[in-house]
């Protein structure tokens, strides 16, 4: 029980002392370019032929000539991503687009896209 | 009989390895770390632990019981030591391949690489249920052949410690012969990356040399691309009991709804295969990718003309 108390404080030490040090940063969307280097990454060889980027650069909706869409969204320093199918839904306000997907866990992702939020809605909805 | 734990006295190195690498972190890469990451990691080895100290006695006890059958007596001589500790690191070799390559395995293993970071942390990112995999069986030929279970249980201690430092960007490339022979943190950053090219490959414990021998060596070329860590399908989230669970339940999910002839193939086959293709296995993502690359490495093979021998 002790060596156990031990570990644990010395995780919760270790941690304290990560974001006390200020390790981590606050990542991203660069432009177009980056989040297509983003998109072959969530999935090989994705071309996007649509970009919109939240206008914090937190989260963005990419979709193929195929008609695929990827969303993607900050996940700590990195990026995380899902390929949107049938279970997706999306949700219009204002200039925000709440997506969710159909895995639960990766949550809602409310993205400022602007005058783009619109039309991403409805596509979205046709998918 | 030997009672030594070498892990249990590494435990002080480890943590003080993280610091320093948490101080090269801040100077030179922020972003190498990340304070939730890192949390969730150090859960998963404390949890790693306590599961090992709830389950490590029963199978100790399964190898002793086996070792009454063994074929010779090896004994405590110096070499058998040294022996042991190289087989017991080929037997790591298939007890990782097969934990990529067969989906009941990767559910337990797939907590080692779910980090999308590489650092200190990621090495003590360890699975809490791999008691549920059969990876001991692996082992169980070193005891027929006559090595002590303590033996064999103390150079897997020493491997895993050998194994802590090579999960770091802080370390480039170690000398030609030493790249050649052992693994280092080079050939270890391709086994935790997800670019397709690097999927699948270097599993190597100690010994890079059974990838070579195996046919699953491939180098690291960071003047090509840039490594990206984790899983095919980032996780998103840092929730640990998700982390631990998610492949499991993953399983579940498919076994559940797939048809009866189907049902199994979910548990024994790899990872991504689907009964109806909806999803892929790193060997079709690295089709995929090239079957692309190989147009561009032709155009770039007649712009750039070699000379004739």
């Amino acid at each position: 029980m002790i060596q156990f108390g031990a570990s644990l404080s010395a995780i919760l030490a270790l941690a304290w002392i990560a974001l006390k040090l200020g390790l981590g940063g606050d990542t991203r969307i660069e432009g177009e370019a980056h989040l297509r280097e983003l998109a072959d990454e969530a999935l090989c060889g994705f071309e996007p032929v649509e970009i919109a980027i939240d206008r914090a650069g937190h989260a963005a909706l990419v979709r193929d000539s195929e008609g695929r869409v990827i969303l993607l969204r900050r996940h700590g320093t990195h990026f995380a991503s899902r390929l949107l199918d049938g279970h997706a839904h999306a949700r219009l306000d204002r200039q925000f687009l709440v997506v969710g997907t159909s895995d639960r866990r990766f949550g809602e992702i409310a993205l400022d896209l602007g005058d783009q939020a619109a039309a991403w809605a409805s596509s979205l909805r046709r998918l | 009989m030997p009672d030594f734990s070498p892990v249990d006295y590494a435990v002080p190195g480890f943590v003080l390895l993280v610091l320093i690498e948490m101080v090269w972190a801040r100077r030179l890469r922020r972003d190498a770390y990340e304070p939730r990451d890192t949390l969730t990691s150090l859960a998963f080895g404390l949890g790693s632990t306590i599961a090992g100290l709830l389950t490590g006695g029963a199978f100790l006890a399964l190898f002793l019981w086996t070792w009454q059958f063994c074929l010779f007596d090896i004994g405590w001589q110096w070499w058998a030591w040294g022996l042991c500790f190289v087989l017991d690191d080929l037997a790591y070799y298939w007890i990782h391949r097969f934990g990529h390559r067969v989906r009941w395995f990767w559910a337990s293993h797939v907590n080692h690489h779910s980090s999308q970071h590489y650092n200190l942390s990621t090495a003590l990112r360890q699975t809490w249920t791999g008691f549920l995999t059969l990876g001991f069986a692996f082992k169980l030929p070193l005891v027929l052949a006559g090595f002590h279970p303590v033996m064999i249980a103390v150079c897997g201690g020493f491997n895993l410690i050998y194994q802590f430092w090579i999960h770091t960007e802080a370390i480039g490339r170690m000398p030609r012969w030493f790249e050649a022979v052992m693994n280092t943190p080079s050939h270890h950053r391709v086994h935790h990356a997800t670019n397709p090219r690097y999927l699948d490959r270097n599993y190597a414990g100690v010994f890079i040399v059974w990838d070579k021998l195996f046919g699953s060596f491939e180098e690291e070329r960071p003047d090509q691309e840039r490594i990206r860590y984790g899983i095919v399908r980032q996780l998103g989230t840092f929730s640990l009991l998700y982390s631990v669970f998610h492949e499991w339940l993953g399983i579940a999910q498919d076994v559940r709804a797939a048809p009866w002839k189907h049902k199994l193939s979910y548990l024994w086959r790899e990872p991504g295969w689907t009964h109806n293709g909806s999803r892929e296995t790193s060997r079709m993502i690295r089709a995929r990718w090239e079957a692309r690359r190989a147009p561009v490495a032709a155009q770039n093979a007649i712009a750039e003309p070699r000379e004739a021998a």
